[in-house]
């Protein structure tokens, strides 16, 4: 999911009358470890009788093998359909059940895979699997975590898979926190993959919307297979077709047990509660998991780009126009100066890229700034266009290619960047509002580090120079260093 | 430290041996303590110079939001200038005041971390202004200097015609947004809701619609302002006082409703794009906050396909067929006219036509077969139990209390909501559904490969019609 990290980015300082706030924030964050090593982080706010949960691992997209890409987000999926005793009338026969089910889905996918796959045998095998899902059916309790929740007033029940890590989320009245921990706990450790096969059809499907059918996803997913060869930033986290069909239980159940352990684990609670009392609550449900293993860094190292890499896509919508560099991620030093760089680059209607492209020359209608596809190893910096429609690409590079040298000749002054900190600290405490803003960022940071490399934030950011970011600038925003994607009619190539 | 021996004694037991499954607790064998809960309240207040100002003070962080809703809207642009309220909105938020040029009043706003927005929907104009607590003094300076002395620069004025423009000629990049504005006109044929604006009628736009505009609707008894954050109302008043003049009393505005077509007969459309998935929505007249089955029909809507995993459509289409990601249903409960209730999904081609019949079917079971009392007490806990997320923020508080007034619904409609909600019985769903479901009247919109599916939809009875995308505006 690409999203604009500085947007949800450091809270714990400021240049303006944010300072005050912030040492309260650092105060009112409990942060716990349980025995079994599980991070607790806990925020009292008694404004409203509600409470966001999140937990949130340390494991996503990127620690996939390729024998299993895809396997973190239909995993997620997964544990979504229950356990031994919630979603099930009768977990023995259920069992049982599975087992078939499993053999048969297995059998399908060897056979598919052989060169002369018979297609009458794929046929009967295919019809063998919908008489055993449709007999499964009759034991399952359908989607009973979302009924519990739902009937006890939660809201935004869900879960997302990134490359860095996995994140399960809800919104509760204040009075059934206790729920959460029975249910969340128990689906750590009874996760039952229950319609295994028909969930991965839905997962087709939902690569098919978000990718192959939306021009902003597979621009986005051809930038990143494009402009890294060898780190796993360069999958989907969603996976390849190819991918999602040879996905199994097996896998499913491996890759759980693996890494979806206390010590790879987050939990994070922001509401209406005391503080004590819940992190004694946590720990009677959460601490009698087994610990785990930490999740091994990624040992893939994405050589140094040489030469520019260009590719086209026909599709059938308007051109549109991305361009990347790769850059480093948190907690480099040259990572805060891209947020100033970018902050001043891109964001807002005073923006130079704004200013130079969608008013004075009016190449594009708008111009966009994010760095994806992840944070913990080494990212890319993304300009996205939306060229107007009698405007060449060409000549829209030319133009941004002049703002980027701009920013290697001529330093910034002083005013732009004190601007540009009060902006970036201001869209920060915008992100503070609700429990579930606070939850998710607390969350997102102790997952990538430590949520306290948030507290010297300001300092780092009152420390870069305009020749910092001149020297940034030089370093990174190359041609050699780039990566530029287009999509277009296949007609009008 | 205590925690850490506890939870160490725990973690050997686990060791040792398997925690079985019995000794989970299960969720039903919890009891909790009883949800304390009183209604926020906002202070609401009629200014001298005529503006309303409804506001929440929230001290927790340094910032203070705005939104102003101002009478107008869409449904009153005539025919031949669709869009208009949109290059209005769009136009008076980057155009400048009569003090300070757009680049000026640009430059001052992101120098203080400000965010202004200007848009448009159906009923009104919605000017938000979010801004740091320090800076409240200048920002509410600028905002009535905008408001009521706005430049609509003629250059920035062209740009926003270029943006429009731009966005006309990429009306079919996306399936989602081709199946919406089909779904539109096929429901609403010659009304504001079901006509799109077009290139010549963006060409034709003028400055003088735009002052005509402002003049029109932009006066201080049209304006109804939600507050929230970190002020005083003492302050806000007095500084709203001072900065917002009103020069003369106008009369109240009398907008009149363009009267809404006859419900269409039932028709599939069908849309090519080379996408493998067709984007399925469909969708007939449905009803105003003011119908008395609101609140069954919410409920029904609930178990059919609004209740998310505990629909019927999500349970059918996607959970036991894996038929589709998304599949959900929607009553668009229309502030004073009715608007649509719509069914929506998407699906590889290949099961277009068997999406197209479940859902259709799972229309027709709500209303031919009552539910069952545990699907009518699971919807109803939800929206009862949930009812406490309406109140979590404090802006959205104070924004609602605004639409609630400024839309007219009952005074006690918030206090009553959960009794309403609980007050819905087995034969109030069905009643309600066979009264404002009707599944042969729907307009299908697919957009799509249609080659892989245009065979079977057509043994579904219903007329088939082809849009061509080219040559439509």
């Amino acid at each position: 999911m690409p999203y604009k990290i500085i947007t949800i980015l450091f809270i714990f300082s400021s240049i303006i009358s944010t300072s005050v706030y912030s040492q309260t924030l650092v105060d009112k964050v409990h942060e716990h470890q349980l025995a079994n090593g599980a991070t607790v982080l806990l925020v009292e706010r008694h404004d409203s009788p509600t409470v966001a949960a999140y937990i949130s691992f340390k494991v996503g997209g990127v620690n996939e093998t390729s024998q299993e890409r895809g396997v973190a987000h239909l995993l997620e999926h997964m544990l979504f359909k229950g356990t031994k005793t919630l979603g099930t009338k009768n977990y023995a026969a259920e069992e049982k059940m599975l087992e078939k089910i499993n053999a048969v889905g297995q059998q399908i996918d060897f056979t598919k895979n052989q060169p002369n796959a018979d297609p009458e045998e794929l046929q009967q095998l295919s019809d063998q699997l919908t008489v055993l899902q449709t007999e499964h059916r009759e034991l399952v309790v359908k989607n009973e975590f979302s009924k519990i929740y739902a009937e006890n007033g939660g809201v935004g029940y869900n879960a997302y898979t990134g490359k860095d890590s996995t994140t399960y989320l809800i919104n509760l009245p204040a009075n059934k926190l206790e729920l959460w921990a029975a249910i969340e706990s128990d689906r750590l450790e009874n996760a039952v993959f229950r319609e295994f096969y028909t969930e991965r059809d839905v997962v087709h499907e939902e690569r098919r919307r978000s990718y192959e059918s939306s021009p902003d996803g597979l621009m986005y997913e051809t930038l990143l297979a494009t402009a890294y060869k060898v780190h796993p930033y360069r999958n989907p986290v969603i996976g390849w077709n190819s991918d999602i069909e040879n996905l199994n239980p097996d896998k499913i159940r491996n890759f759980f047990d693996k890494y979806y352990t206390p010590v790879n684990m987050v939990i994070t609670l922001v509401g209406d509660f005391d503080s004590e009392a819940t992190l004694q609550m946590v720990d009677r449900y959460f601490g009698r998991l087994k610990p785990g293993v930490p999740v091994p860094p990624v040992v893939d190292r994405e050589p140094e780009q040489k030469g520019e890499r260009r590719v086209t896509i026909d599709f059938d919508a308007e051109q549109q126009l991305m361009i990347a560099y790769h850059k480093p991620s948190m907690p480099h030093r040259d990572d805060y100066i891209f947020d100033l760089l970018m902050q001043v680059l891109c964001e807002g209607r005073t923006s130079r890229l704004y200013k130079s492209l969608v008013v004075e020359k009016q190449l594009v209608t708008d111009v966009n700034v994010f760095t994806a596809p992840g944070s913990r190893y080494d990212n890319l910096m993304i300009l996205s266009m939306t060229p107007r429609f009698s405007c060449s690409c060409a000549d829209i590079e030319t133009a941004v290619y002049a703002e980027l040298d701009r920013l290697k000749s001529e330093p910034l002054s002083a005013e732009e960047l004190s601007i540009a900190r009060k902006q970036i600290m201001t869209s920060i405490l915008r992100g503070l509002k609700g429990n579930s803003g606070l939850a998710r960022m607390l969350s997102s940071y102790q997952t990538l580090g430590d949520w306290r490399y948030l507290v010297d934030y300001e300092e780092q950011l009152n420390s870069i120079s305009a020749a910092d970011i001149m020297d940034v600038a030089k370093r990174y925003l190359r041609a050699d260093n780039r990566t530029v994607v287009t999509l277009i009619r296949g007609e009008e190539i | 430290m205590r925690y850490f021996i506890y939870s160490l004694v725990l973690f050997l037991l686990c060791g040792c041996s398997q925690v079985s499954p019995s000794k989970q607790v299960r969720p039903d064998e919890l009891s909790f303590p009883p949800l304390e809960f009183s209604f926020p309240t906002v202070s609401q207040q009629q200014l001298t110079n005529g503006m309303r100002l409804y506001l929440k003070e929230d001290h927790e962080l340094p910032l203070v939001e705005l939104t102003l809703l101002v009478e107008g809207g869409s449904i009153y642009d005539p025919l031949d200038q669709a869009g208009l309220s949109q290059f209005f909105a769009r136009t008076l938020s980057t155009g400048g005041t009569e003090a300070l040029s757009p680049q000026m009043l640009e430059t001052e706003l992101e120098a203080m971390a400000a965010i202004l927005t200007v848009s448009s929907s159906s009923y009104g104009y919605e000017i938000n202004l979010s801004l740091n607590q320090q800076d409240l003094k200048r920002g509410i300076e600028i905002l009535a200097d905008l408001l009521q002395r706005p430049r609509f620069d003629p250059q920035r004025m062209e740009l926003v015609r270029t943006q429009m423009l731009e966005a006309i000629h990429r009306k079919n990049d996306d399936p989602g947004a081709i199946a919406g504005r089909l779904l539109g006109r096929a429901v609403y044929p010659g009304h504001p809701f079901g006509t799109e604006s077009t290139a010549e009628i963006v060409a034709g736009f003028t400055r003088d619609d735009l002052l005509a505009l402002h003049q029109h609707y932009f006066q201080l008894q049209n304006f109804w302002l939600a507050v929230s954050g970190d002020v005083q109302q003492a302050e806000l008043v007095s500084l709203l006082e001072q900065e917002f003049e009103q020069k003369h009393v106008t009369e109240k505005l009398h907008l009149e409703l363009p009267l809404l077509p006859p419900a269409p007969a039932g028709k599939i459309l069908l849309a090519d794009k080379e996408i493998p998935q067709t984007t399925v929505l469909m969708g007939h007249p449905g009803i105003s906050k003011d119908n008395p089955d609101v609140f069954a029909l919410r409920v029904t809507n609930y178990i059919l396909g609004g209740g998310g995993f505990n629909s019927r459509m999500m349970r059918e289409v996607r959970s036991d067929r894996g038929l589709a990601y998304s599949v959900y249903s929607y009553f668009q409960v229309g502030r004073q006219l009715p608007e649509m209730f719509i069914v929506g999904s998407e699906t590889k081609s290949q099961s277009t036509g068997e999406v197209v019949t479940l859902l259709r079917q799972l229309i027709r079971q709500i209303r031919n077969e009552p539910v069952s009392a545990a699907e009518l007490e699971l919807a109803q806990k939800s929206l009862i139990n949930s009812f406490v997320f309406a109140f979590a923020n404090s802006h959205s508080v104070v924004n609602r209390k605004v639409r609630l007034d400024y839309y007219d619904y009952p005074k006690d409609y918030l206090e009553t909501y959960r009794q309403r909600v609980a007050a819905v019985t087995i034969a109030d769903v069905q009643r309600v559904a066979r009264q404002y479901l009707h599944p042969d009247d729907l307009q299908i919109v697919l957009v799509g490969n249609s080659q892989l599916y245009i065979d079977e939809i057509k043994t579904l009875g219903l007329p088939v019609e082809n849009v061509d995308l080219q040559s439509t505006q």
